[in-house]
């Protein structure tokens, strides 16, 4: 291996060098060749029997969940919070390789736990029979299940009862729509690889939303277990990262309240504080049983839920658009008086009816509202005074101040599927079954009814605008988001979409009419009247269109309010689906919520002081 | 960089050792990529590669200098070395019960690694300087404490594994200067009768281990866990290996310092009898080429160079591959080119620079 050149100047001296190079040249390679002997011995000669060591090795790796983080209201109080749950579930490589035997014990846990067979065999069958990952079966054992499977431990090798934070909410169906549910991430989500198989992921709501905060980190153990699985030893441990802490907009007082206040009507209230543009409650009635959602949902409860012609998934708040009835008035009138074509002291006569052409116009009221000047046609909700402004003003006019006021486009709330709702241009028809805009288009949109569409999210926000001064904000639902170790994460400051310019007069008169529609003999609103608090506000029936007979007179009531009416904190707007005259059933409603906020605050106010 | 050597230095390049590295860091790479499910295991390889790019550029420049100038200036570089392993006390971050790193800026350099190539060079001057010839009994009694007195301060950091790696070097260094093999034998001997001195010395973890070494089952799951799982991932490759997915010893985390110190065993069960002996063989290339390069050297200065170079990275390949196998107690030393990280990637390539430097050299 030398490459020795014969006749160089140190050549006797190289070659004694030389030698004692080649021998420990060969000291190496020896040592090499006593290596590859013993890697021989290892892989070849016991390399089966290490094989099976390594396949029998029992030291399990256990992920231990990361609790989800926490959501709070405004004042702290969690909306939604975790407890332990135990969970059943199977770990492919310690179950029985023998296959009769192995269905000998899921037959017991099927038996002694009332889960269909199928299930259990089911679970196990697309996974690694060598996997030591545990895969879970079902979720929410009772403590009696529990026990049950702990007496048959040493019969059942490989089924094993684990300990998951899980959520836990005030009530079986709270916030439901707004919360979201979470559920074990799904075919979809693992496919885009961020999930492993049975992570929990927000599925809805803000708990989808905010689904990268909440997570946290889940940790793990290395478990050594004997020959029936019974853990021995910890050997290592990584401490879960718990999930990042939410504080939201919502006042949990108020959501609870108007969940009561709604129990048992379908519809939407949304509060919100017109200062910040802060939703304070979201309701949407009917709601899924959240609770009954988290963990394995068993199919026939699902699909109970899905074809439930109730719709109890819609988010009706910001995925259900409807017509606003005489709600929409304010925008005619706003309209009108800040171009000057009404004058707040121009009267008109109310008969009851309005003719065009052939056609007639009937007003709610049956016989007319008599003479009738802007103040008293809003705070009685006169149809023929606003028919007739509306021929006036225009139907285009009438739509740009309705997309002022933010209707007809996403309010931008974060949450998904908003509904943006519908503001029919009446100049641009064109394009395929293109029409004519008809005056008695006008005359309808004067009072909120035809192709209008709005979602009470937008009511609310334009409702906010009236009682600001016509700022639109952004509905704002999370304040900021915090994590244990680092602080403030994420925040949201609030966000200003739009004004609406109109001039102080114009302003003025709106609110004081709508205090009148509450407060003033004959106004529709009475039914929000409260004492001590003056509440200021606008009622309004959507006639829903009607596809047979059977369903007509199935009105939308609405009602819009704030409060206080000189100095507004608090925007309420209810929608009840199928509930008649707005005046009648939603304005009630609003005063039940509004006594919520202002009165009995202050009554446990009095109790702590 | 090449530039400023002489064309026929160049010419004199040993494509065959670069070669033999080359293949073995591809190994290493392949091995950590798959270690590790999805981009966190190709995150860890291509750092692994970039390292040997840095490392490429190390020795190129050590190939560039002539050794003669390194080896004359040993003494300065070695005066610097034992005030870093000093320093290492004073500044020295602890991780996991060790004190062997420095950090300097935003990097952490360890002086103990380093310090081989200067132990190397140092030996080198001693042994080929005027004193030391002839090479008799008083050489020893002043070339010996050059050698004992970082081997000590190693021990102390404590990284006893390090230490013991100057020991051949050492031995190597003197048999090629060409010392009496009575002398040597007689050396031996004395080493001998303090070994149970020695023992006196070794922290309590280190003694364990040199007995879970001489009796695996002593403690099953204690100490022996690591040598027990790394002989069943090693068996369990069997002749052809598992193949990548089917490493379920490493892949599944039952190896410790799978990406450091126990890639052999990783590598063995992906790869099987087979693999090992490519990855052997590769071993015994740049090996070969090193030895061939002292044998060829055509003064005494080179052949050192040369000899201590090769004999350093040969102790770590034995050293390493010898404790994953079960053969030899546990001690924490990387296997050159293949362990993760970027001390040690530097470190071997400074040597094979060496080797270059006394190769492009030989025929001046």
């Amino acid at each position: 291996m030398s490459r020795s050149a014969p006749g160089t100047p140190f050549g006797e001296r190289r070659d004694a060098g030389s030698k004692r190079v080649v021998a420990i040249a060969v000291v190496v390679l020896s040592a090499l060749l006593v290596i590859v002997g013993q890697l021989w011995y290892l892989q070849v000669l016991e390399g089966g029997h290490f094989l099976d060591a390594s396949d029998k090795n029992r030291i399990r790796v256990r992920p231990v969940a990361a609790p989800r983080g926490i959501l709070f209201d405004r004042n702290g109080v969690p909306l939604v919070d975790n407890r332990p749950a135990f969970t059943l579930s199977l770990i492919p490589r310690e179950l029985d390789r023998d296959v009769e035997r192995r269905d000998a014990v899921l037959g017991r846990v099927a038996s002694l736990l009332q889960i269909p067979f199928e299930d259990l065999v089911g679970a196990i069958e697309n996974v690694r029979p060598e996997s030591f990952q545990p895969v879970r079966v079902r979720r929410g054992l009772s403590l009696e299940e529990v026990a049950k499977v702990e007496e048959w431990k040493l019969e059942l090798p490989g089924v094993i009862v684990e300990v998951e934070p899980q959520r836990a909410y005030p009530t079986s169906r709270f916030a439901a729509h707004l919360l979201g549910y979470v559920r074990e991430a799904n075919d979809e989500q693992l496919k885009q690889g961020r999930y492993r198989r049975g992570d929990m992921v927000g599925q809805t709501g803000l708990e989808r939303l905010l689904d990268e905060f909440l997570r946290g980190r889940d940790g793990g153990e290395q478990i050594e277990v004997d020959a029936l699985g019974r853990p021995i030893r910890l050997i290592r441990e990584t401490e879960p990262q718990p999930g990042a802490q939410v504080v939201t907009t919502i006042d949990r007082r108020i959501q609870e309240a108007a969940e009561r206040a709604m129990d048992g009507r379908a519809g939407s209230v949304v509060v919100m504080d017109p200062r910040t543009g802060d939703v304070l409650a979201m309701v949407s009635t009917p709601a899924f049983e959240i609770d009954q959602f988290t963990g394995t949902i068993d199919r026939a409860a699902w699909v109970r839920v899905i074809r439930d012609p109730m719709h109890p998934m819609l988010n009706r708040s910001i995925q259900s658009a409807y017509a606003p009835g005489s709600v929409f008035k304010i925008i005619v009138a706003a309209a009108g008086l800040q171009e000057g074509t009404i004058v707040p002291t121009d009267k008109t006569h109310c008969t009851g009816e309005f003719h065009l052409g052939a056609w007639t116009f009937k007003d709610w009221k049956e016989g007319g509202h008599g003479t009738v000047d802007l103040h008293r046609a809003l705070v009685q909700s006169c149809n023929v005074y606003f028919y007739q402004a509306g021929l006036k003003i225009g139907g285009t006019t009438i739509a740009k101040y309705a997309r002022a006021f933010g209707l007809g486009e996403p309010t931008g709330i974060d949450l998904s599927g908003e509904r943006p709702g519908l503001i029919p241009e009446p100049k641009i028809r064109k394009g395929r079954g293109a029409k004519t805009w008809y005056a008695g288009e006008t005359v309808n949109m004067s009072i909120g009814q035809g192709q209008i569409l709005v979602t009470p999210m937008q009511v609310a926000r334009m409702m906010s605008a009236v009682a600001n001064g016509g700022v639109l904000w952004k509905p704002r639902l999370v304040q900021r988001i915090e994590r244990p170790d680092r602080g403030v994460v994420w925040s949201d400051t609030g966000k200003v979409m739009g004004h609406v310019e109109l001039s102080p007069m114009v302003w003025a008169l709106l609110r004081r009419s709508l205090w009148g529609v509450v407060n003033e003999g004959g106004g529709t609103g009475g039914g929000a009247r409260l004492p001590g608090i003056d509440v200021a506000g606008k009622t309004g029936t959507a006639q829903k269109i009607a596809k047979s007979k059977a369903e007509k007179g199935e009105d939308h009531a609405w009602f819009a309010a704030f409060a206080p009416a000189n100095n507004p904190e608090v925007v309420v707007v209810v929608m009840a689906e199928g509930g008649g005259k707005g005046g009648q059933v939603a304005a009630p409603i609003a005063r039940k919520i509004l006594n919520a906020i202002f009165l009995e605050k202050v009554a446990t106010l009095d109790i702590r002081g | 960089m090449i530039g400023i050597i002489d064309r026929r230095l160049v010419k004199n390049v040993d494509w065959a050792l670069l070669s033999g590295a080359a293949i073995l860091v591809a190994m290493s790479a392949t091995t950590l990529a798959n270690l590790s499910p999805g981009r966190a295991g190709s995150t860890v390889a291509l750092r692994q590669i970039a390292w040997f790019g840095i490392g490429l550029v190390a020795l190129a420049i050590v190939a560039s200098i002539d050794y003669r100038k390194l080896v004359r200036a040993a003494p300065f570089f070695y005066l610097v070395g034992l005030t870093g392993l000093v320093a290492v006390f004073v500044l020295g971050r602890t991780v996991s019960g060790a004190r062997r790193w420095i950090a300097f800026g935003g990097f952490t350099v360890q002086p103990s690694e380093i310090f081989k190539i200067v132990f190397v060079l140092m030996l080198a001057w001693a042994l080929t300087s005027r004193w030391a010839q002839p090479l008799t009994t008083s050489t020893l009694a002043w070339v010996l404490p050059l050698a004992a007195i970082p081997a000590v301060l190693i021990v102390k950091q404590p990284d006893l594994g390090t230490a013991l790696l100057l020991l051949p070097v050492l031995v190597a260094l003197l048999v090629g200067a060409g010392i009496r093999w009575r002398l040597l034998a007689s050396l031996a001997g004395t080493g001998l009768a303090t070994m149970p001195l020695a023992w006196l010395v070794l922290k309590d973890y280190q003694r364990e281990r040199i007995l879970v070494f001489l009796d695996p089952f002593r403690d099953p799951l204690g100490s022996a866990y690591n040598v027990i799982q790394a002989k069943i991932a090693i068996g369990s490759g069997q002749l052809l290996g598992k193949g990548v997915s089917g490493a379920t010893q490493s892949r599944l985390a039952f190896l410790p310092e799978r990406h450091t110190d126990f890639i052999f065993a990783v590598f063995a069960e992906m790869w099987g009898f087979v693999g090992c002996l490519v990855l052997l063989a590769a071993y015994a290339l740049v090996l070969l080429r090193g030895f061939d390069i002292a044998a060829a050297a055509r003064e005494p200065v080179g052949r050192l160079v040369a000899l201590g170079a090769t004999v350093l990275i040969a102790t770590q390949v034995l050293v390493n591959v010898g404790m994953v196998s079960g053969l030899l107690p546990v001690v924490g030393i990387p296997l050159p080119l293949m362990s993760y990280g970027g001390s040690s990637m530097l470190v071997s390539l400074m040597a094979l620079g060496l080797l270059l430097s006394v190769r492009m050299r030989q025929f001046q």
